[in-house]
This record gives structure tokens, sequence and C-alpha cells, in this order.
């Protein structure tokens, strides 16, 4: 899938878009300037052997939102296979793009290796968010074979400034019962803000927080949060007005349904 | 008799002349000047709030950074810089907290200072593991023990923090070093053949930690 957006006047609309595959987008009509884009997963979830690609631009001067139709899915994979996701998000100058996918529910023996990079103009401005649950806590499944890799880079310039790498292979649930690790949590959330003002609002975050999790500015012109929770209802709690905080806007509509 | 002048002189002044293991052993001491005593990693921030108490919960959390978190990550960063890669910029960026940021370019400015003025080798400051890779290759030290010594140091450090501010006797901090010991040896033989994607792993509350100690109320440790 390849979308990309420019300026018209005051309103950021559509450039290009090219739809392959399973992957669709919708475009709600929505009464303001910025464009909103909602991705759609046709397939329903993601297994072994899939491999789904999204290329979006953010042209000069526009604002981009992008979010999910609903949650995604990473079922059961079979041996020695895994599913592939990767997102290429490219921010021109002046361009404020905001990268706001629902949850991610890993299923039991689910095997996801995801990248979601992320090039940005320097005076650009970013707002991303992945959120991971360990199985479906309501339906008692329990995560006992896992094999994960979720990347997040940041470029600027094409020079790295912020890599966050996540990588496990084996009983999740016994992992993320440990006090060291994750202390029994369900869910988990990063959050990534990269723009020149980007821990402006990093006192009424920490405060939003409490002790969910924690955030701070790791090199200037970024900040990260980490956040865990019982389960994805749990998370959303705090996750939902910490991006509203960052954003200064109410979250894209799917995420209120 | 001894070598003839024409052969002693080729000899660059940074091949390894005599047994390497001192040399390791002096690079990873406590008492080599990295300051690695100001730092907790986040554990100060874990143990102000209860979560580490006693020798048990100390294990868990010290075991979740070194094989899972910045531990792995450093062995593998060191490897790759000892193979002649250039992860410097990835290095940094793989600092998620100010805390680890802090460390990571303190210890390897220190590092690579004292590497300078002791062995007159080239090694130019940066992320702590890209320091000590860049002095490996410098210094022809060999890769496999030399990470095994960076993670001794790396937990022994965490683990002389734990023990004084749980607190806990000396003998238990040392049994839980001596404990880790065949950790350090499997992922030192892991981070000899691993590549950039094998970099990070999942522990989210030490990675909270790290970012919660700056705003913690009474500090002891810089990080």
């Amino acid at each position: 899938m390849r979308l990309s957006a420019k300026r018209r006047g005051p309103l950021s609309v559509i450039d290009g878009l090219r739809q392959v595959g399973s992957l669709k987008v919708l475009f709600p009509r929505m009464n303001e300037d910025a464009l909103t884009a909602v991705l759609l997963n046709t397939a329903g979830g993601i297994t072994g052997g899939d491999r789904f690609t999204a290329d979006i631009t953010a042209g000069e001067g526009t604002t981009l939102t992008l979010t999910t139709q609903a949650a995604e899915r990473a079922y059961r994979a079979q041996p020695d296979s895994r599913g592939e996701v990767r997102t290429r998000l490219t921010l021109a100058p002046g361009a404020r793009l905001d990268w706001l996918p629902q949850e991610t529910l890993l299923y039991d023996r689910a095997a996801l290796a995801r990248r979601l990079e992320v090039d940005l103009a320097a005076d650009a401005t970013f707002l991303g968010v992945e959120t991971l649950v360990f199985g479906r806590a309501a339906m008692g499944e329990t995560l006992r074979d896992l094999t994960l890799s979720d990347h997040i880079t940041v470029t600027r310039g094409g020079r790295t400034i912020f890599a966050d790498r996540l990588r496990f292979a084996g009983d999740a649930q016994a992992h993320l019962a440990r006090a060291g690790v994750a202390g029994g949590a369900g869910a988990m959330a990063s959050l990534i803000r990269a723009a020149p003002d980007a821990a402006d609002r990093l006192g009424p975050a920490r405060d939003l927080i409490g002790a969910a999790g924690g955030i701070g500015s790791p090199a200037p012109g970024i900040v990260f949060a980490r956040l865990v929770a019982s389960d994805g209802f749990a998370l959303r709690r705090v996750l939902i007005p910490l991006i509203a905080l960052f954003r200064s806007d109410p979250l894209p509509r799917p995420w209120m349904i | 008799m001894g070598i003839p002048m024409a052969a002693r002189m080729i000899i660059p002044m940074t091949t390894r002349t005599t047994d390497p293991l001192p040399v390791l052993h002096q690079l990873f001491s406590p008492a080599f000047p990295v300051g690695a005593f100001a730092y907790s990693h986040g554990l100060e921030t874990a143990i102000a709030e209860g979560r580490v108490a006693d020798a048990g919960t100390l294990r868990d959390w010290v075991s979740a950074v070194v094989e899972h978190g910045a531990g792995w990550s450093d062995a593998v960063l060191i490897a790759r810089t000892a193979a002649g890669e250039d992860v410097a910029d990835l290095a940094l960026a793989l600092c998620v907290s100010p805390g680890r940021q802090t460390e990571t370019q303190a210890q390897g400015a220190a590092f690579a200072a004292t590497v300078r003025a002791v062995w007159g080798a080239d090694v130019t400051d940066a992320a702590y593991p890209v320091a000590v890779g860049h002095t490996l290759r410098a210094l022809d030290l060999p890769l496999r023990d030399a990470i095994r010594l960076y993670l001794q140091a790396f937990a022994a450090n965490l683990i002389s923090a734990g023990v004084r501010l749980i607190p806990l006797g000396q003998t238990d901090g040392q049994r839980l070093v001596l404990a880790l010991g065949p950790v350090f040896d499997q992922l030192a033989d892991a981070a000899m053949t691993a590549g950039t994607d094998d970099l990070g792993g999942l522990t989210p509350v030490t990675d909270i930690d790290s970012l919660r100690h700056e705003t913690l109320g009474t500090r002891v440790f810089r990080t």
C-alpha cells in the first residue's frame, strides 16, 4: 500500500494512493483541514508467511493522521514461518504525521516481525504509538509460545536518532510474569514523539501516566514513553488521554467506538 | 641477542605482545575510571518503589537487564564494532531513556579517554559498548572473554548498587555475581555470531524504571 498527502490551500488531501492485497485505506469524511486515513486489513489478521507493506508520505506542510479500523491480530503461525509487517513513514518539511494504530493482539504461537521506519525532516512533527496485547486475558488465553520482533527506527536527515527494539522468543507468559520484566502485565505500549518541541508537555504527561509507566526525553527533539497494564482495556485508560495531550486533538474515531 | 632492530620496529605499538587477560581485567575492573559506581540503570527506582527488596528480587531484576536488556544489546554492539561495523549512531539511538543516554555516553567517553592516555590507541568518544569494541580492535584483545568480563562488570556494578540501597550483605551480593556466571558465557557465545537484527529484548519494567528515575524524590545514583 502506498499513500501520500499534499497540501491544497489549508487542506491536506490525497496526493497518491495505491492499494494491493488485503491492506485497504478508508478516508472518513472529517470536518477538519487534516487528512485522516484508516487502515483496514481485510484478511482479518496476520499469520505466518503474510507480508504487509505500507509506504506513507506526509508532503510538505500537510497534517496526516493514520489509524486502523480495528485491533490487529497476530494469529498462530506454522512452525518456521512468520508474518512480516513493514511500515515506512516519510515526513516532508513542515509536515505532521500521527501514527495511531489500535492494539495488536498476539495469539499463542504467533510469530510476528514488525518494522516501523520513520524518516523526518528537521522541522516535522511525528507522534507514534504501538500497543501489544499478550493474549486475550478475557478469554483466559495464555501465551506459551511467542516469537516477536518489533522495531521502531526514527531517522532525521538519514541519521538514526531513535531505535526501539523489542525482541522475544519463548514462553511469553512466564517471561512477562517476572517482576523485573513486566510484573505480570498483559499489555504494553510505546509512544514516541519526535519534533523540535517534543519535550514541551513532559510534566503533564508524567502526571497523566502516574504509576503506569515512564516517560522521558533521551535526546533533543525526542520523547519516549513505555506503559504497562494488566490488559488492553486498562492500558487505554492511560493511553487515550496521553495521545490526546500530545495531539492537542481528540483521537481518531475508530479508537472511540 | 634479542629481536633484530628492524623486526622490532615493524611491530606496531598496539599489537598484542603480552598475555591479553590482565589487560581485559584492567579494562573491566571497578578501578578503571569509567565512573560506573554512579549509575544504577534504573535499579534505584525499583528499590525505592519496593519492587526490589531482597536477594531474590535483585537477581530477577539484574538478570532481566543482563539477558533481555542493555547487557545483551551491549554484547552485540561490542561484537559488531569489534568486527568493523559502524553501529555508533544505533548504539546511542537504542538508549530509550535519558538515564541510559547519560550512562553510555559518560562511561564511553571516560573509557575512551583512559585508553587513549594509557595505551596511546586511537579510540574516539562513543557509546560505551562502541568505545569497548574499538579498543578490542586497537589492542587486539579476545572478543569472547572481553564480552564475558564486560557483562560481569555490568552486573556486579548493579548488584553492588543493590547491596548498598536495599541493603544486602556483601556475601549475598557476591553469590549473585557468581550465580550469573553461566549467563555471561551464554550471552558472549551468542553475541559472537549475532547481527544488528538480534539487538533488543522485552523488559518493559526495567525501561520504565530507568525513565522514572529522573523524577525520583531522593537519589543516591545519577541514573
